[in-house]
């Protein structure tokens, strides 16, 4: 290791390293006296540019810099706390001129260790992706290795899956709320919506075992049935709920430095919305009333009340309103489902190892950040042959390069804020 | 007196004595004892005072961590959970995340590490000032965990830099992670983690996105 | 072209309950398929709430056009560009979802590309939104979209010189190094079964012991139901 004192006569890995980039280097070129650094910045390498010449058209227009520009890196490590993305800008400035998000630092090849994991396993493994709502990741494998199987789970089942799944998006709403807040400065709102996560992380570990990778989702049902404590708690957070959001909303809703530094910032409209794949609440703050719930119901949302709200303005104030609005339309499902709970077993009855008839299958839900979909291909043995998941987030990334250019570069994390990215479905 | 490295708290016997405007030299050196102590400290009744000093320095740095916000995955919300509200690190004085590493003491590496981020995560861990520490939480960062047999994922992130508490667990609870915090506590006041063995190379490492296993 | 509809296996006794989607109506959207597309449509297949048609790699563009600017299709909105590895003797498959108004049911369109020197035309033009599926599309399988101006990798360093989402490239066991190694049947390569990649002389994955060892029969192979790995493989 690389770390720690090495015996002598071993060779040291970044000796290696340094004579291997040398080498390849001077193979490419690149060690022309004009390129290299002197002084104490010798061996400071650039950052943003990269050492080879660009690959593809439009990595040659980002990188290509005019008289005033510069390229300002936002690296892996940033305090914005959506993770690991990395944002290479290009300012001339103060305002941004293009952008380029750089992905895959936290890609963990799911998809392909999915191939090799059975039924049950892949909704485990399939957890820490989208790992804010956890149970939405689980639900659209779960309805496709169903469809393939070509079981129907009991009603019971049913409405336990959409409760916890309406828990969850409770919980990531208002950690969005939460997280716009804190990239624009503002400590407090981050504190609250943590509460309330807390809050409800406690109630879904009462009734599946664990905290955020939950884990609970079966071919055929869910693990679990509820219990008392999950009752219990899930009262008590019923009461606090709407006055826990509502305090953070007085908080931030009506403050002059939030609505100037969102309202008219990043405006999308629905056309381009459409266009580039945003889903979800981004899409639906742009007018344009796609629910996966209502477009292609699924489960029992064909049974509950509940409307499709939509903004017209498309700008961060309205992506963030209509979290809000989602937050109580969820809570106003959530008090549906606890009145019309059936009684019934919550899992069918299938075998350990579940080998479906081959075939293929597509199952698409509505998560908060838009829609979740998982293509699944099965070819008779215990094992998926081909497990994709389709990430809402990884898709409304590609708005950013649309929204960001002619703002500042402190707007960039109101913007993608706003569009809620969690970076581990992002990179799978 | 010896110079005491600030920095390390290593006593430096070595160390040229500046006692008024002489030269330093053997006599003086023997006279307070010092010129073949093993390890260089100091004896007899030097030793209670600076012994005091350094007890008191390593509690002033034990309570007073500031990790490094170098949230990577799952563990970095469970992290965040740690430190908001309900399960406070403030009162251990570990609120202060600090976003850059310049001024950072405690790495804790929350979250899967993956071959393209292990590059700037060791950059980020040689640009934190010594005195620093590392804890691995999770077990993608203890042993790869659940994504053992992928092809991206860093096996562990003690095969990219020295880790002195893991926390296992997917995610640990805030609670497990306050735990481990308390080891870490009991590692600086005893001053057995990594760092004092550590060799910083400074600012001469090439950039490196490979595989790093 | 054959419209088949497959068979529906009978429910579960313990599985009493609404069925997850509710079988539609897509009647008319077959008929429509079969008008507007002709003959670049084959094998059309429908199944509980999706459409779905084969087309060949080089005419994905005109029915992706078709199907999008069709007053009576509409399909107006791309869900999902994935790939599909059929095997090292086989052909790639890029896979589109799409969705409609006016139509209840998916439209899943299955795009066939060769396997060596994968090349599809990109729909980039018809949606910009396809950019990063091409992009995880060319980074996982190394298929080639043409027409795509941004066509480098996502995931991976842009110096990784593999294509990790094809069925030849075979994880690494580093389980092995583990205490727990060899517990798990997935671990034990002699458990493995081979014939499920279907490969041909000459493929680079696993070393010669491997295949040497590789039985006639599966881990699951003969297995009852209800009868799990670990039934087979307890130590008699």
């Amino acid at each position: 290791m690389t770390a720690t004192e090495r015996a002598s006569g071993v060779p040291d890995p970044i000796d290696l390293d340094r004579a291997e980039e040398a080498r390849l280097r001077t193979a490419a070129g690149l060690n022309a006296p004009s390129q290299q650094r002197h002084g104490e910045y010798a061996g400071f390498e650039d950052i943003g540019l990269p050492d080879r010449p660009p690959q593809t058209e439009r990595e040659a227009e980002v990188y290509s810099l005019d008289e005033g520009e510069m390229l300002l890196n936002m690296g892996p490590q940033h305090p914005s706390t959506h993770g690991v993305m990395r944002l290479v800008v290009k300012l001339r400035g103060e305002v941004i001129v293009d952008i380029d998000p750089v992905l895959g630092y936290l890609h963990r090849g799911i998809e392909k260790l999915c191939e090799n994991a059975t039924y049950t396993t892949v909704l485990t493994y399939v957890d820490p992706m989208d790992y804010l709502s956890a149970m939405h990741n689980e639900y659209a494998p779960a309805i496709a290795f169903e469809k393939l199987y070509g079981i129907e789970t009991p009603r019971r089942a049913e409405y336990i899956r959409a409760l916890v799944v309406e828990l969850e998006r409770v919980s990531s709403h208002g950690l969005m709320m939460g997280f716009l807040a804190l990239d624009m400065g503002g400590l407090t709102p981050i504190l609250y919506a943590f509460i309330n996560r807390d809050e409800v992380v406690d109630l879904l570990s009462a009734i599946s075992g664990q905290r955020m990778l939950y884990n609970f989702f079966r071919v055929g049902g869910v693990n679990f049935d509820v219990n008392d404590e999950f009752l219990s708690r899930l009262g008590t957070w019923r009461s606090q709920v709407l006055k826990n959001i509502e305090m953070n909303e007085h908080l931030i809703t009506d403050n002059e430095i939030f609505r100037g530094r969102t309202i008219g910032m990043g405006v999308l409209s629905g056309r381009d919305a459409i266009a580039l794949g945003v889903t979800g609440p981004n899409l639906r703050a742009s007018g344009v009333a796609f629910d996966v719930r209502k477009a292609h119901p699924y489960s029992i949302y064909r049974d509950l009340e509940f409307d499709v709200i939509t903004q017209e303005s498309g700008d961060v104030y309205a992506r963030y309103l209509q979290r809000i609005a989602e937050i109580k339309q969820s809570i106003h499902l959530i008090d549906q489902i606890i009145d019309r709970m059936p009684h019934g077993p919550v899992q069918a009855q299938v075998p350990g190892i579940v080998r479906p008839r081959p075939g293929r299958a597509y199952a698409a839900v509505e998560s908060p950040r838009g829609l979740y979909s998982v293509y699944a291909i099965s070819d008779g043995g215990p094992t998926p042959y081909r497990f994709r998941m389709r990430d809402p987030s990884f898709i409304s990334l590609q708005a950013l390069p649309k929204l960001m250019p002619g703002h500042l570069v402190a707007d960039t994390m109101a913007v993608m804020a706003s569009f809620d990215p969690v970076m581990g479905g992002v990179d799978k | 007196m010896a110079i005491v490295d600030p920095n390390t708290g290593l006593n430096r016997a070595e160390a040229p004595i500046i006692v008024a405007d002489q030269a330093p030299d053997d006599e003086l050196l023997r006279e307070f004892g010092m010129e073949e102590h093993p390890q260089g400290g100091f004896h007899g009744l030097l030793e209670v005072i600076p012994t005091k000093a350094d007890y008191v320095l390593d509690l002033i740095r034990a309570n007073s961590l500031w990790p490094l916000l170098s949230g990577l995955s799952c563990c970095a919300i469970e992290m965040m959970s740690t430190a908001t509200s309900v399960n406070d690190i403030d009162r251990f004085g570990m609120f202060p995340f600090r976003a850059s590493p310049r001024q950072a003491d405690v790495l804790i590496v929350a979250g899967t590490l993956t071959t393209k981020m292990a590059g700037p995560l060791v950059r980020l861990w040689e640009q934190m000032p010594e005195p620093k520490w590392c804890v691995a939480m999770g077990t993608c960062t203890t042993s790869g965990g659940r994504f053992k047999r992928s092809y991206s994922v860093v096996q562990g992130v003690d095969r990219v830099m020295p880790v002195d508490v893991y926390v296992p667990g997917c995610p640990p609870r805030p609670e497990g992670l306050i735990y481990g915090m308390m080891k870490l506590h009991e590692l600086v006041k005893q001053r057995r983690g990594q760092w004092s063995t550590y060799v910083d190379r400074g600012p001469q490492r090439t950039r490196w996105e490979g595989d790093v296993r | 072209m054959e419209h088949l509809r497959r068979p529906r296996p009978a429910a579960h006794p313990l599985g009493r309950g609404r069925s997850l989607t509710t079988p539609v109506a897509v009647g008319p959207l077959v008929r429509l398929l079969t008008e507007r597309l002709g003959a670049r449509a084959r094998d059309l297949w429908t199944d509980e709430d999706a459409v779905e048609i084969q087309v060949d790699g080089q005419d994905n563009v005109e029915v992706l056009r078709t199907v999008r600017d069709d007053p009576d299709l509409e399909f107006f909105f791309l869900t999902d560009a994935g790939a599909v590895d059929y095997g090292i003797d086989a052909h790639f498959e890029v896979v589109y979802h799409l969705f409609s108004w006016k139509h209840p049911a998916w439209l899943r369109v299955r795009a066939r590309v060769q396997r060596d020197d994968p090349r599809i035309p990109t729909v980039t033009d018809l949606w910009e939104g396809a950019m990063f599926h091409e992009r995880e599309m060319y980074d996982m399988m190394g298929i080639v979209f043409e027409g795509n101006r941004d066509l480098r990798r996502i995931y991976m360093s842009p110096d990784y010189r593999s294509f990790p989402q094809r069925r030849d490239f075979v994880l690494p066991d580093d389980a092995a190094d583990s205490a727990a190694a060899g517990v798990n049947p997935l671990e034990r390569p002699e458990t493995w079964d081979l014939g499920r990649l279907r490969h041909a002389a000459g493929a680079t994955f696993a070393p010669a012991e491997f295949r040497a060892d590789a039985p006639a029969e599966g881990p699951h192979d003969g297995a009852q139901d209800g009868e799990t790995a670990a039934d087979k493989s307890r130590p008699r």
